[in-house]
């Protein structure tokens, strides 16, 4: 059974992906999601084989949620799109497959089997995923776009991943190492990220660690292990 | 006294080929506003030869001649300036002098200084902003009478002996004042009257044009068509007053009013050896009957015999033409000639202004076919795929969806016509809604408040549909909460109003560069309804953006 996740904006859209999916036998699916950020928590959570991935969506569209996912977690991608003039060209050889809507089962069976290929010979999905202008964020409600530029530090604890700016702190599905990876966000701390034109100054401490205050005045721990990598990012 | 009677005499000679002179093509020159250098030496010719003949129709008085040389003199200066008075007076008096006597030297001088008060009179006129009365035969007459008591001075000072020039004076003075100042007035008189029947004339010919412009303004917005052709030649036929008007295309007649209709018939071909010349060389061609004939090509009993054929041109192409005809009794006016020409240019614009806003036309049209054929796909391919989701859970609402579905095309196809009702456009958008909002579910909700007054207010089809298309796909599809579309249709003081706002508010950005369903619908309003109508957008950042589509109303219909 191949795992699978479905995304996308509309209910009538998603249920009708997972009664084909289903009727083929040879699907699992572990979620259904209308939208970016549960999308993300679920495939962090759930670690699915592919992803049904429609690609226009209300605040976070197809090609940006793929760059909020983490490399080694990447599922293989199916866009489905009802939209066959798209800028799918540039994606076509990346993803795995792409689905016109309303989708035909024997379209389906090939990009199943095409699929099943790919996943027995071992191949991990690779994507160009382009750096991260804006990161999604949870706040209240409704879901708030965070521009990068604007971030301080980001940091986790338990409850998940934070993210620090002059307006306030957030919370985001994101997970630190995708933040590391695709924002200029560098590593500070195992459970930290600092924006480096924030640094105010770093203060060194006892055991090789330090301490950065930033220019808003938190405090920001550097750990022994990145301390080395910062010095070298700030050409010390 | 009998003196002056006979120089009375004389003078009626005098008027007698002024009046020749004004009536004559040499008077013209008089007629214009300025005078050229050309005209002025023209005029020199003719007023020295007055003064001359004045000389030799004189009575020989005592040894000396009473005569009306004065009036050429003072009439050159007063009508021309110094320069012209001063030349003619000393070409007279020059002539005089060569009569001889014992006045010739004081004749010769006192004619110069007569033409240069003449002169100085017309200064003094300019000078006070008057030029209208340099015509005026009382300020003739006073500058006349005021020149020749100059003259009788200058004979006193000049001519020896005294005595006898005293004699002479006391008898020839008060006879030639009077005769002098009475003619020149007489003659300025006579050129004003003919000065101002050249000016009624041309008051006559413009209004004429004018009136020919005023009746067919607007008549060639549609083109040149064989009813805008009837219209315009009837039109001229009448204003103008000649035989016959026909106005062609560059192959057949048009149109065709007045004498020998019976026979040029609409819709022949061009069979005129002159029109064909025309079209060919792209020029004016007149057969003034007199060195040139028109020769009917169709019926040798045709009355016709003089035509003028002038081509309509756009773009510097011949389109067709305009041929005034007069019968062969009657001669071709000039009048009419360079009137013809004037209407044919007049008409060469209305007709480039008509492709220009026909070209605009289409270009809008096919931007709207665009449009329409645009929209389809993404909407199509969406519907389908909820419907397909739908049939699996509920059998009748997708039934329902699909006659909306199917509605909505077919409105899409027939509205080929340029007009629908409120109500008509309000059906085809609510089947479009009732597919968005079965696939948007509780993300789409639709608010209407129509004026049931307005449901029957015609307005251009598919005016609605781009708009409220816009505000879904660009704004409520990508809201992640709860997408409210508000439709109001209501009277305001400045006409209908529609309005539709959505929640989204994310038409901002793109408020400069407009949609391009959004500028077609604003221009189509614009150039049907005038300026003050069509779409205006205002929006609050995620928050709303609102259109209102602005329409003329009167009481329920618009034509």
């Amino acid at each position: 059974m191949i795992r699978a996740l479905i995304v996308d904006d509309e209910r009538n859209a998603r249920e009708e992906l997972e009664a084909m999916l289903q009727e083929t036998g040879a699907v699992e699916i572990v979620g259904s999601c209308a939208n970016a950020i549960e999308a993300i928590k679920m495939i962090n959570r759930e670690r699915p084989e592919v992803l049904f991935l429609d690609i226009q969506m209300p605040l976070v569209n197809g090609f940006e949620l793929l760059s909020m996912i983490d490399d080694d977690i990447m599922p293989h991608v199916v866009f489905v799109s009802a939209y066959d003039d798209y800028a799918l060209k540039a994606f076509e050889e990346k993803t795995l497959d792409y689905l016109l809507k309303p989708v035909e089962p024997a379209r389906l069976e090939k990009t199943l089997e095409k699929l099943s290929s790919r996943l027995h010979s071992g191949s991990q999905p690779a994507y160009d995923t382009s750096e991260l202008r804006q990161i999604p964020c949870v706040c209240a409600n409704r879901i708030k776009l965070i521009d990068a530029s604007q971030l301080i530090f980001a940091r986790s604890d338990l409850s998940g991943i934070h993210l620090v700016t002059p307006q306030g702190e957030y919370f985001t599905e994101l997970t630190l190492k995708t933040l590391e990876t695709r924002t200029p966000l560098i590593r500070c701390h195992k459970q930290f990220l600092i924006n480096i034109a924030q640094i105010d100054e770093i203060t060194l401490l006892d055991n090789g660690v330090a301490e950065i205050k930033t220019l808003a005045g938190h405090l920001v721990p550097v750990s022994r292990r990145y301390l080395k990598n910062l010095k070298e990012t700030l050409g010390l | 006294m009998s003196l002056i009677l006979a120089l009375l005499q004389q003078m009626s000679v005098f008027l007698v080929i002024g009046y020749l002179f004004s009536k004559s093509p040499a008077f013209r020159p008089l007629t214009g506003e300025t005078l050229r250098t050309r005209h002025k030496i023209f005029l020199y010719f003719i007023f020295s030869a007055f003064s001359i003949m004045g000389t030799y129709f004189g009575l020989p008085v005592q040894g000396a001649i009473a005569n009306t040389r004065a009036i050429g003199a003072v009439l050159a200066g007063i009508i021309g300036g110094p320069l012209l008075g001063t030349a003619v007076g000393f070409t007279g008096g020059l002539h005089r002098y060569t009569l001889g006597g014992f006045t010739a030297f004081s004749c010769g001088v006192s004619t110069t200084t007569e033409g240069l008060i003449g002169g100085l009179v017309h200064l003094y006129i300019l000078r006070k902003g008057r030029p209208e009365q340099i015509f005026s035969p009382p300020i003739a007459f006073a500058a006349t009478f005021f020149a020749e008591m100059m003259q009788m001075l200058i004979i006193l000072l000049l001519s020896r002996p005294f005595s006898d020039a005293v004699h002479l004076v006391q008898a020839i003075a008060l006879p030639m004042m009077l005769a002098n100042s009475a003619g020149a007035a007489l003659f300025m008189s006579i050129m004003r009257d003919q000065k101002s029947m050249y000016d009624k004339f041309g008051a006559i010919f413009s209004a004429r044009a004018l009136k020919v412009a005023e009746r067919t303004l607007g008549l060639l917005t549609k083109g040149l068509t064989p009813q805008s052709a009837k219209q315009i030649a009837g039109i001229i036929h009448e204003e103008t007053g000649v035989g016959a008007v026909s106005i062609t295309d560059h192959e057949r007649i048009l149109a065709y009013v007045g004498l020998g209709a019976d026979h040029h018939r609409e819709g022949q071909p061009i069979a005129s050896d002159l029109t064909i010349r025309a079209i060919r060389e792209n020029k004016v061609i007149y057969a003034d009957g007199v060195h040139e004939f028109f020769t009917c090509a169709i019926s040798p009993q045709c009355p016709l015999g003089s035509a003028l054929v002038v081509p309509l041109r756009v773009d510097g192409d011949v389109v067709g033409t305009i041929k005034l005809y007069e019968p062969k009794n009657k001669l071709f006016l000039n009048l009419n000639r360079t009137l013809g020409e004037g209407i044919a240019a007049l008409f060469s614009d209305q007709l480039l202004r008509s492709r220009y806003e026909e070209q605009k036309n289409l270009l809008i049209q096919s931007e709207l076919k665009l449009l329409q054929a645009q929209v389809n796909p993404h909407f199509l391919f969406n519907a389908l795929n909820t419907i397909i989701a739908i049939i699996r859970k509920d059998a009748g609402q997708a039934r329902e969806l699909l006659l909306h579905l199917s509605n909505f095309f077919r409105k899409n196809l027939k509205r080929s016509g340029d007009f629908s009702t409120l109500e008509e456009e309000l059906d085809h958008v609510g089947s479009y809604l009732k597919i968005e909002k079965a696939r948007f579910e509780d993300r789409l909700e639709v608010e209407m408040t129509i004026d049931p007054g307005l449901l029957k207010l015609r307005l251009p089809t598919f005016t609605l549909q781009p708009i409220i298309e816009n505000a879904i796909k660009h704004g409520i599809s990508g809201m992640l909460g709860k997408g409210i579309v508000k439709i109001v249709a209501r009277v305001h003081e400045q006409g209908a109003c529609i309005d539709i706002e959505d929640n989204a508010g994310t038409y901002c950005d793109q408020l400069h560069g407009g949609g391009l369903g959004m500028n077609i619908v604003d221009r189509r309003i614009k150039n049907l309804y005038g300026e003050r109508y069509g779409v205006q957008v205002s929006c609050k950042p995620h928050e709303a953006t609102l259109i209102t589509i602005l329409l003329p109303f009167q009481g329920g219909t618009i034509s």
